[in-house]
């Protein structure tokens, strides 16, 4: 054959095709992973220990469904000792071992999810859940990639703050950690509050931890607020403000968010000091593990967990950040699934696009009724109050949507 | 008025807790010229232990009931009916848990200093005539020791602790304003003045403390003069870890049981600066007075103002007075 220019072109086009196709064939893989960064150490040690079990449940549940149309999956944890960077370099640790095998991330704070965002970059994106609920994660015009398995802070402010309106409340004080996570609603949650008619009387910040319970509670007693929000705790500082209060006799009623909603806390706290925080009412996106008849999903987690955790605490209860982790595993495998059934390759542009566009979603139980993702988020919660002789939180509104 | 007297009073409550961590932090530069990093670590570790002693132990089958509630009939009398935060039954829950505070509170107090004691023979004491920077970075390794085999044995788990003393509600009137005080928080306060009295005496009028003093002066001289300096070193480490155990079951029934506990220590480095890291006086004042402009702050200011104004304050004073207010002015001859 005599080589000219065309029949070189047309010969290396060929060839280029026949090396080529081996790559395509490649791209998939033998199992698919989902890595995570877990506070297994640090100062949410305890939220990580509990909710690192719900990452061997999915896989199990996960797989046994058929993993993504066949393929299994594998779920890569790492402890980040809720360092930002630490999960930082996790999430490139498992890029770079993982490859394309690796479709989605599970990020444990909003810190970790805004210093990750500006890596989500053509080959390096991948779609993101997290722990976290801060506002300005919702918006996928600025996170196309990343996700919150449920509402925003400031829609959590939202629902308390109506459902305080329609109990009649005039005045509202907020006490906050002074971080990221306890700021991220106050600006959002004042604006609410006056077009609802209710004055915000107090705004405090206090320390996330170790805070000086005598002088937050000798203000809040100054402002003479009906209501007071607690934003930006976990495990500690919201109890000790509730029972310095009901020292100081102040008849406020205590509100708290996502974090400070868990029984496993409340119980202890009132195992140890008593029965101070009955009453204590917060926001919850989701049903509590308890409340299962109207949840097939949750009943086969617990019929997994009997199986998996026998002799755990997990055996019988999964803890509501546990709960949140599962919704947010929940989220990426239906937008994984639902991509893979169209027929689209699994890259993050695709995944985000079919996650955005979740839409009347049955969760199998964990909110109220079916759900849609409104800027890769779920505005939709339920206001509970615990009650101290059964140890439940028990629900004191109907499923709110804002 | 009243205002200010409320929130100075709860100030120099927050300052005696302050002083009583760094104690230790000077106990031990005092003696040994090293500056002890992990000294929050060493709190953490007392208030894990006294949750052992206090939650742990007495809630198992096989210890005795009345560890774990104290309930003799007229007891449980007097307690029917109260309120719960009635004064007389705040004081009558805290004598229903008396057992295992006092088992709690022993507990901590030994296991602590045989923790200290451990580090001291087993970390230091081979280290000693090397450089003391050497020593200060053995402080900074056994941060993560520490904070990881506390992760092993209790766990990340919360958890919350019963009060030391009987956390009643405190009311009086002051210029026109009621001021306001948690009983636990008083009582707190006055173990911290008691213990830091009882150092300071301890120093000034007892053989151990001619002994710390000579050490903190001249080692060589010491040793020379018979005085056994390791013995010394010993007894700082001790003194520092049985303090430590104090404050950390009072902060631990603050702020309940986590591994955060162990980040205090730092936070109070500065106050010991400001003090001076060789001075008990010092640090004592410095740690009241950065307790009262936090709460003044916090008062005046808010939350995000709370945290910087004080050590604001310590700047200024290490600028001013560069070995903090009271501490020894190093002069080296050459």
């Amino acid at each position: 054959m005599k080589l000219n220019r065309r029949s070189f072109l047309a010969t290396s086009a060929a060839a280029t095709a026949v090396m080529g196709t081996p790559m395509i064939l490649r791209a998939q893989p033998s199992e698919y992973v989902l890595g995570a960064s877990l506070p297994l150490t640090g100062p949410f040690a305890t939220a990580g220990q509990l909710v690192a079990p719900a990452f061997q449940l999915a896989a199990k549940l996960f797989n046994d469904e058929g993993g993504v149309a066949g393929t299994p999956i594998r779920f890569v944890t790492e402890d980040s000792g809720y360092i930002p960077q630490n999960a930082l370099a996790n999430y490139q640790r498992a890029l770079a071992t993982e490859g394309t095998a690796m479709i989605a991330y599970f990020a444990d704070s909003t810190g970790a999810m805004k210093l990750i965002a500006p890596e989500l970059k053509g080959e390096n994106a991948r779609i993101m859940g997290s722990t976290s609920f801060a506002s300005e994660l919702a918006d996928p015009s600025t996170h196309p990639y990343q996700y919150m398995s449920g509402p925003s802070y400031q829609s959590q402010f939202d629902i308390l703050l109506e459902n305080i309106a329609a109990q009649g409340g005039t005045s509202v004080a907020f006490i906050y950690s002074n971080t990221e996570f306890g700021r991220d609603p106050i600006e959002h949650g004042k604006a609410t509050a006056e077009r609802l008619g209710i004055e915000v009387v107090l705004e405090e910040a206090t320390k996330p931890q170790g805070a000086d319970i005598p002088t937050h509670v000798t203000k809040l007693a100054q402002s003479g607020a009906e209501h007071c929000i607690l934003q930006g705790y976990v495990t500690g500082v919201w109890p000790q403000l509730i029972g310095g209060a009901r020292q100081f006799g102040l008849p406020t009623r205590f509100y708290g968010t996502f974090w400070g909603m868990e029984k496993i806390i409340a119980d202890r706290i009132t195992q140890e000091a008593g029965p101070f925080l009955e009453g204590y009412e917060g926001v919850m996106p989701y049903r509590y593990f308890w409340d299962r008849e109207d949840a097939p999903r949750y009943q086969k987690y617990a019929e997994l967990s009997k199986e998996m955790f026998a002799g755990t605490p997990m055996e019988n209860y999964m803890s509501t950040w546990a709960i949140q982790t599962m919704c947010g595993l929940e989220i990426a495998m239906k937008a994984i699934r639902d991509t893979a059934e169209a027929g689209q390759e699994l890259t993050a542009d695709n995944i985000a696009e079919t996650l955005s566009g979740i839409s009347d979603w049955d969760t199998g139980g964990f909110f109220g009724g079916p759900v849609t993702m409104e800027n890769n988020s779920i505005k939709t919660g339920r206001v509970y109050a615990y009650d101290t002789e059964t140890g439940l939180f028990n629900p004191r509104s109907d499923w709110l949507s804002v | 008025m009243g205002q200010f007297v409320q929130f100075a009073i709860n100030g120099l409550m927050s300052g005696a807790i302050y002083a009583l961590i760094a104690v230790g932090i000077v106990s031990v530069f005092k003696a040994t010229k090293v500056v002890n990093f992990a000294h929050g670590y060493l709190i953490m570790f007392g208030a894990y232990f006294y949750y052992t002693f206090a939650v742990i132990i007495p809630g198992q089958e096989w210890a005795p009931a009345w560890l774990a509630s104290w309930e003799p009939a007229w007891l449980m009398e007097s307690r029917e009916g109260l309120p719960m935060f009635s004064p007389m039954g705040a004081v009558l829950d805290w004598a229903q848990n008396l057992p295992r505070i006092l088992f709690g509170i022993a507990g901590a107090l030994v296991a602590n200093a045989i923790v200290g004691r451990i580090i001291e023979r087993t970390l230091m004491r081979p280290l000693m005539g090397q450089s003391v920077f050497a020593m200060i970075m053995i402080t900074v390794g056994l941060i993560s020791i520490m904070s990881g085999a506390a992760s092993i044995i209790w766990t990340a788990d919360a958890d919350f602790v019963p009060h030391i003393a009987p956390n009643a509600p405190i009311r009086f009137e002051m210029f026109g304003t009621t001021i306001f005080l948690f009983g636990a928080d008083l009582v707190n306060m006055l173990i911290a003045l008691f213990i830091f009295a009882g150092i300071v005496l301890m120093v000034r009028y007892t053989k151990s403390g001619v002994a710390i003093r000579a050490t903190a002066e001249d080692q060589s001289t010491a040793y020379s003069m018979g005085i056994s300096v390791p013995k010394v070193f010993s007894r700082a480490w001790v003194l520092a870890s049985t303090t430590g155990a104090i404050a950390g079951a009072i902060l631990a029934t603050r702020n309940g049981i986590s591994p955060s506990l162990g980040l205090f220590g730092f936070s109070v480095l500065a106050i010991v600066l400001m003090g001076g890291l060789d001075s008990y006086i010092g640090v004592f004042l410095a740690a009241l007075a950065v307790g009262v402009m936090e709460a003044m702050t916090q008062w005046q200011l808010g939350g995000d103002w709370a945290e910087i104004v004080p050590y604001v304050a310590v700047l200024v004073v290490l600028l001013i007075r560069p070995h903090g207010l009271f501490g020894s002015k190093e002069v080296e001859r050459i």
